[in-house]
C-alpha cells in the first residue's frame, strides 16, 4: 500500500514537474507575445535583414558542400538567396509574397535524396545558430520550412 | 559478462572518436535505446527507427545500460541496425542480479522460515526485436497532426528459467526452478507485439520542440519477461499502454517523463505496478548520447518500493 502511495506521489511529482515547466514556459509566451500573431516571429528575429544574413551564410556553405553543392551549379547565389528569403519571410508572417516558381516544379526530375535534404536542413540550422537566432526561433522557423521536404525530395 | 560490457564500451568509444558517418537524420531523432534494445525512450519504443540513417542509409547503434533498484540490478547491452529509415533490427542481453537478501526472503516465505538463507542469483534474458515504420514522418510532417507509426515485435528468451536457486551450502532444494518459475510463470520465452505512434511538434511550446509517444503492447510478459511469460491459469495476451512526453530544451538536451502499464498476471509476490520514469538525455553530437533517469518500478518480489537510477549510453555509427 505504502509503495503504491509513494509511487503515485512520485509519478504525480514527475508529471507536475514537467507540466509546470511547460506551463511556465507557455506562460512566458502568453505574456511576451500576448497580442502578437505568427507575424511576430518575422519581426522578432529582425525581419528580412536577418533572413538575408542567415541564408547568405547557409548558401555559402551549401554551395561548397561536396554532396549537394552540384545541385546549384549555374544558380546565382543572389537569386537563390532572394528566393529563400522571400519564401521564409512569407511563411513566418513577414510582409512578403513568394513569387518564385513552385517548389515542386523547381525540384522536379532532380531526384534529390532524403539524405541530401537533411544536409541542407543542417546548414540552415547551423546558419541560424551562427547568426544568433535563439533555439526557439530556429525551431519555429524549421516548423514552417519542414513541409518543404515533400516538395523537394524524390521528384 | 563484464568482458562483454567492456567490449561494448570500447566499441562505443571507438565509434565515438573515429566514426564520422553516423547517418544524416537530425540529432536526437533516433531516440535513445530502451532497456529492451528498441529505439525510443528508456522504457518504451518509439516509432522512430534507431540511429540517424535516412532512406538511403544503413546505420548501427550500440548501447550499455545500468539500472539500480536496491536489491535488484539490471545491466543490459546490445546493438541495433537501422535500415533505410524503415526497418530496425536489434539484439539485447539483459542480466538481472538479485541479491541474496531477496532470495533468502523468498525461501523463508516458501518454507515458513525453515530455510532463511540463500545465495544471490541472476536472470539472463536475450531479446531479438524488429520494428518497421509503416507510415508518417514524425519530424517533417508539421502541417497536420499525423504521427509516425511503427509496428514491432520483441522475442524474449530466458536463459535462467531452469537455473536452480542455491542455498549457502551449495544445495538446491528446488531443482531446476528459477525465480520466474517459482513465482508461477509458465513459459521461458514470449513475443511482445507493439504499435507506436510518435510525433515531434517543432517549435511547439514557446518555440521548444515537444515529443509525444503512445505505444500499445500486446504481451504475455511478467515484469517485462524477466519473471517469465504467462502463468499456469492465464495464458492469454493482454494489451498494455506506454507513453512518453519529452521536451527538447536545447539542441542537445531532452527532458521527459514516461509510463508503462503492466498486466500483473502473477500477482502475489510478483505483483506488477505501472512503471514511471523521469529522464534527461544528452546528445552532444550524432555519435553518442547519454541518458540518466529516475525510475519507479513499484513492486518487485520482496521489494515493494523499487526506485532507482538508470543510465544509458548509446553510440551511433
Amino acid at each position: 500500500m505504502s509503495s503504491h502511495l509513494q509511487k503515485i506521489r512520485i509519478t504525480t511529482a514527475a508529471i507536475a514537474l514537467l507540466l509546470s515547466m511547460l506551463g511556465g514556459i507557455s506562460g512566458c509566451t502568453s505574456t511576451q507575445t500576448a497580442s502578437q500573431t505568427s507575424a511576430s516571429l518575422y519581426d522578432e528575429i529582425g525581419g528580412s535583414k536577418t533572413l538575408n544574413t542567415v541564408f547568405g551564410v547557409a548558401i555559402n556553405r551549401i554551395y561548397k558542400d561536396p554532396v549537394i553543392g552540384h545541385y546549384f551549379n549555374g544558380v546565382p547565389k543572389s537569386h537563390l538567396r532572394k528566393q529563400l528569403v522571400s519564401q521564409t519571410c512569407e511563411l513566418i508572417g513577414g510582409p512578403c509574397v513568394y513569387e518564385g516558381k513552385a517548389m515542386l516544379e523547381t525540384h522536379k526530375d532532380l531526384n534529390i535524396k532524403e539524405r541530401e535534404f537533411y544536409i541542407l536542413v543542417e546548414y540552415v540550422q547551423g546558419a541560424m545558430r551562427d547568426v544568433g537566432l535563439t533555439y526557439q526561433q530556429e525551431n519555429q522557423i524549421l516548423q514552417k520550412l519542414a513541409p518543404i521536404k515533400y516538395e523537394t525530395i524524390y521528384l | 559478462m563484464i568482458k562483454a560490457i567492456l567490449f561494448c564500451l570500447g566499441f562505443c568509444l571507438i565509434s565515438f572518436f573515429s566514426c564520422a558517418n553516423t547517418g544524416s537524420r537530425l540529432t536526437a531523432t533516433g531516440g535513445i535505446t530502451g532497456f529492451e534494445g528498441t529505439a525510443g525512450g528508456g522504457i518504451t519504443p518509439w516509432a522512430f527507427i534507431s540511429g540517424y540513417g535516412s532512406k538511403e542509409e544503413i546505420n548501427g547503434t550500440a548501447n550499455v545500460q545500468y539500472l539500480h533498484l536496491n536489491d535488484y540490478t539490471l545491466t543490459t547491452f546490445g546493438a541495433s541496425l537501422g535500415i533505410y529509415d524503415r526497418i530496425e533490427l536489434s539484439v539485447q542481453r539483459q542480466s538481472l542480479d538479485i541479491s541474496s537478501g531477496i532470495t533468502s526472503n523468498v525461501f523463508s516465505l516458501l518454507t515458513d522460515g525453515a530455510i532463511s538463507a540463500a545465495q544471490s542469483t541472476r536472470i539472463d534474458m536475450d531479446i531479438v526485436s524488429a520494428k518497421v515504420k509503416v507510415l508518417g514522418d514524425g519530424v517533417f510532417t508539421q502541417r497536420s497532426w499525423m504521427p509516425q507509426v511503427a509496428v514491432g515485435a520483441q522475442y524474449k528468451k530466458h536463459r535462467d528459467f531452469d537455473t536452480t536457486l542455491l542455498l549457502p551450502d551449495g544445495s538446491g532444494p528446488l531443482p531446476n526452478q528459477g525465480v520466474a518459475r517459482i513465482l508461477g510463470a509458465k513459459d521461458d520465452s514470449g513475443t511482445d507485439f507493439f504499435v507506436s505512434a510518435t510525433k515531434l511538434y517543432l517549435g511547439h511550446i514557446n518555440g521548444f520542440n515537444l515529443l509525444t509517444n503512445l505505444t500499445a503492447r500486446y504481451t504475455k510478459a511478467n515484469t517485462f519477461g524477466l519473471l517469465g511469460f504467462a502463468s499456469e491459469n492465464d495464458d492469454s495476451y493482454k494489451v498494455e499502454w506506454e507513453g512518453s512526453l519529452a521536451l527538447l530544451t536545447s539542441p542537445s538536451t531532452v527532458i521527459g517523463v514516461e509510463f508503462r502499464t503492466q498486466t500483473n498476471r502473477l500477482g502475489g509476490l510478483a505483483e506488477e505496478d505501472t512503471v514511471t520514469d523521469a529522464f534527461i538525455a544528452y546528445f552532444p553530437n550524432k555519435s553518442f548520447s547519454l541518458t540518466a533517469a529516475y525510475v519507479d518500478l513499484g513492486n518487485l518480489p520482496m521489494q515493494p518500493s523499487s526506485t532507482g537510477f538508470y543510465l544509458t549510453a548509446t553510440a551511433n555509427f
